[in-house]
C-alpha cells in the first residue's frame, strides 16, 4: 500500500531568489538537501522512500527562473522552472522551435504538463525523459548557477552516467538556451510507448536537419536518443554516415545501421534490448524523413 | 517527536483557512483531511489516474504531487466549488448525470475539474480534443463515451448560455 503512505518528514525552505536557492545548497552534504521544482518526479521518489532529504528547497516561488525568452541573436532563453504548459503555449517556442514544442506534447497529460518543468525533465538525467533528445538535436546548453557563478556546459556533455549529471554538488540548473536555428532546418521527435498517452518511452528518437535545397541533400543532421543507452544520447557516427548526402533509402538504412551500433538499449520488462534495436533502425529513418520533409516545407526561410 | 507544524492559509473556493501543517503534507492530504473537503478523491497517488485533480490558480493539477505549503497565496478550486456558487461546475455535474457519464462516480470529481479547465481554455472542444484532455483520467466504468458525450453537452449549453 505504499501510495497510502505519506512522505517522508523534511523541513522546507522556499526561497525566492537565484542567490537563495544557491546559499542553500552551498555545502550541503549528498542527499541532504532536495531541489523540488513540478515535483512530479521528486514527490514520487520521496513517496518511495528513494529520496528522504532533511530539507526540501522548493523553486516554484523563485522570481524570474521560469522565463522564456529570446535572445538578440535570435536564440531563446529558457529558465529552469518553464512549466511544459507554459512552453507548449509559449508562440515563440511553437513557431521558432517547433521540435520542443512537439516533444513536450508527448509528455503525460494536462495536469502534468501545467507542473512539470523543463529543468526537472533534464537535471531529473533519467535515459527515458522525452526533453533531452529534442534539446541536444537543437544544440542546447545548460547554465548552471553556484556559490560562484554560472558556467554554461552543453547538454551533450551534461549527463556523464545514468542519473548523474555533470553539474557540481553545490550547483543548480539554472536555464537552458537553445541557439537560432539554421534556415531550412527542423526536427521531429518520436516516441514509442505501448499506450496512446501517460506512457514511459520505450524508445525515442530526435533527428534534426539542415536542408541543403541546391544539392536536394542533408547539410546537418543531429540525432538524439531516449531509452536506447544508460544516459540519453547523441549518435555522432550515424550523424557523420548521412551528413551531405540525399536522403535516399541506402542512405538512412546505412546511418540508421550506425545508430543501432552506437546505442545500447537494455533489456526490460517494457521491451527487450533486441526489440528496442529494431524501433531504433526503424525510427531514425522515419524520423530523419520526416525532418526532411518539414524542413523543404520552409525552404531557405529565417526560422 | 513532535511535529514541526508550519502555520499555512489556503484559499479554497473563495474561502480562507489558517491551518498548521506539517510541510511534508501533500495538498490532496490537507483537504481531505484537514480540511475535510473529502470531494476531491484520492486514488493512484503517482499522477496516473486523475482522481485528485483540483485548479490552482485557474490550472488544473495532480494534488498527490503538490506540497500543501506551495499552495499558500493561490487560488485553489474543488469540486466543492458549486456551494460557493459556480455555475460552470454546476452545469457540467448536471451534464454529467443527465448523460449517465457516472456509474461508481469515484472518477467524476476529477473528471469535471479536467472538464471546467478544457471550456475555460477552449469553450468549443473536438472529440480528440476532450479525449487528448483526458489522458490524465482513468474512468473503470463507463468506458469513456458517455464522459465525451457529457463534455460535449456541457460545452453547448454553456455556449448557448454565452450567446444568451
Ligand atoms: C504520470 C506521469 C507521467 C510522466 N510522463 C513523462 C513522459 O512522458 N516523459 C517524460 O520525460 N517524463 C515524464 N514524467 C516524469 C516527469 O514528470 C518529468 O520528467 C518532469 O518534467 C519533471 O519535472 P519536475 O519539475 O516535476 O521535476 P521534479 O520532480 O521537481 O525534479 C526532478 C529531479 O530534478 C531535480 N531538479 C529539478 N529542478 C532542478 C534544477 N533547476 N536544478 C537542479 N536539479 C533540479 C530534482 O531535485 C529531482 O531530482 C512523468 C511523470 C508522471 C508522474
Amino acid at each position: 500500500m505504499t501510495y497510502l503512505r505519506r512522505l517522508p518528514k523534511f523541513a522546507y525552505a522556499g526561497p525566492t531568489t537565484l542567490s537563495e536557492v544557491t546559499a542553500l545548497v552551498a555545502d550541503t552534504a549528498p542527499g541532504e538537501i532536495l531541489l523540488l521544482a513540478g515535483g512530479t518526479d521528486a514527490i514520487l521518489q520521496m513517496r518511495r522512500r528513494e529520496r528522504t532529504p532533511k530539507t526540501v528547497v522548493g523553486l516554484k516561488g523563485v522570481a524570474g527562473l521560469d522565463g522564456i525568452a529570446e535572445e538578440s541573436d535570435g536564440g531563446l532563453t529558457i529558465g529552469a522552472t518553464a512549466t511544459l504548459a507554459a512552453l507548449a503555449a509559449s508562440p515563440l517556442v511553437r513557431r521558432r522551435f517547433g521540435l520542443l514544442a512537439e516533444a513536450v506534447l508527448q509528455i503525460g497529460g494536462v495536469e502534468l504538463r501545467n507542473v512539470a518543468t523543463i529543468g526537472g525533465n533534464v537535471a531529473g538525467a533519467l535515459p527515458c525523459a522525452d526533453l533531452p533528445p529534442a534539446l541536444m538535436t537543437l544544440g542546447a546548453k545548460v547554465k548552471l548557477a553556484g556559490p560562484k557563478g554560472a558556467r554554461w556546459v552543453a547538454l551533450d556533455e551534461f549527463f556523464p552516467e545514468f542519473s548523474r549529471t555533470a553539474a557540481q554538488p553545490n550547483e543548480i540548473l539554472a536555464a537552458i538556451g537553445l541557439p537560432k536555428p539554421a534556415p531550412g532546418s527542423a526536427g521531429t521527435y518520436l516516441k514509442f510507448h505501448d499506450r496512446h498517452s501517460m506512457d514511459m518511452t520505450v524508445v525515442g528518437v530526435a533527428a534534426f536537419v539542415t536542408w541543403d535545397a541546391k544539392k536536394k541533400a542533408v547539410a546537418e543532421v543531429r540525432l538524439a536518443y531516449a531509452n536506447s543507452a544508460p544516459t540519453v544520447m547523441r549518435a555522432r557516427q550515424a550523424e557523420a554516415v548521412l551528413k551531405g548526402q540525399a536522403p535516399s533509402d541506402d542512405a538512412l538504412a546505412a546511418c540508421a545501421e550506425e545508430a543501432c551500433k552506437e546505442t545500447k538499449p537494455r533489456t526490460s520488462w517494457r521491451a527487450n534490448g533486441a526489440y528496442r534495436l529494431e524501433l531504433i533502425r526503424a525510427l531514425t529513418k522515419r524520423a530523419i524523413r520526416r525532418a526532411c520533409e518539414k524542413a523543404q516545407a520552409r525552404p531557405g526561410d529565417a526560422p | 517527536m513532535t511535529k514541526p507544524l508550519v502555520p499555512v492559509t489556503l484559499m479554497v473556493n473563495g474561502e480562507r483557512y489558517d491551518v498548521s501543517i506539517p510541510p511534508w503534507r501533500t495538498l490532496l492530504e490537507v483537504l481531505r483531511e484537514t480540511l475535510n473537503l473529502t470531494g476531491t478523491k484520492r486514488s493512484c497517488g503517482e499522477g496516473q489516474c486523475g482522481t485528485c485533480t483540483v485548479l490552482i490558480d485557474g490550472k488544473a493539477v495532480n494534488s498527490c504531487l503538490y506540497l500543501a505549503i506551495e499552495a499558500q497565496g493561490k487560488a485553489i478550486q474543488t469540486i466543492e466549488g458549486p456551494a460557493a456558487g459556480d455555475p460552470v461546475v454546476e452545469r457540467i455535474q448536471h451534464a454529467f448525470a443527465n448523460k449517465g457519464a457516472i456509474q461508481c462516480g469515484f472518477c467524476t470529481p476529477g473528471m469535471i475539474i479536467a472538464t471546467k479547465s478544457l471550456l475555460q481554455d477552449n469553450p468549443k472542444p473536438s472529440e480528440d480534443e476532450i479525449r487528448e484532455a483526458l489522458v490524465g483520467h482513468l474512468c473503470r466504468c463507463t468506458g469513456y463515451v458517455q464522459i465525451v458525450e457529457a463534455i460535449q453537452d456541457a460545452a453547448g449549453a454553456l455556449a448557448a448560455k454565452e450567446g444568451a
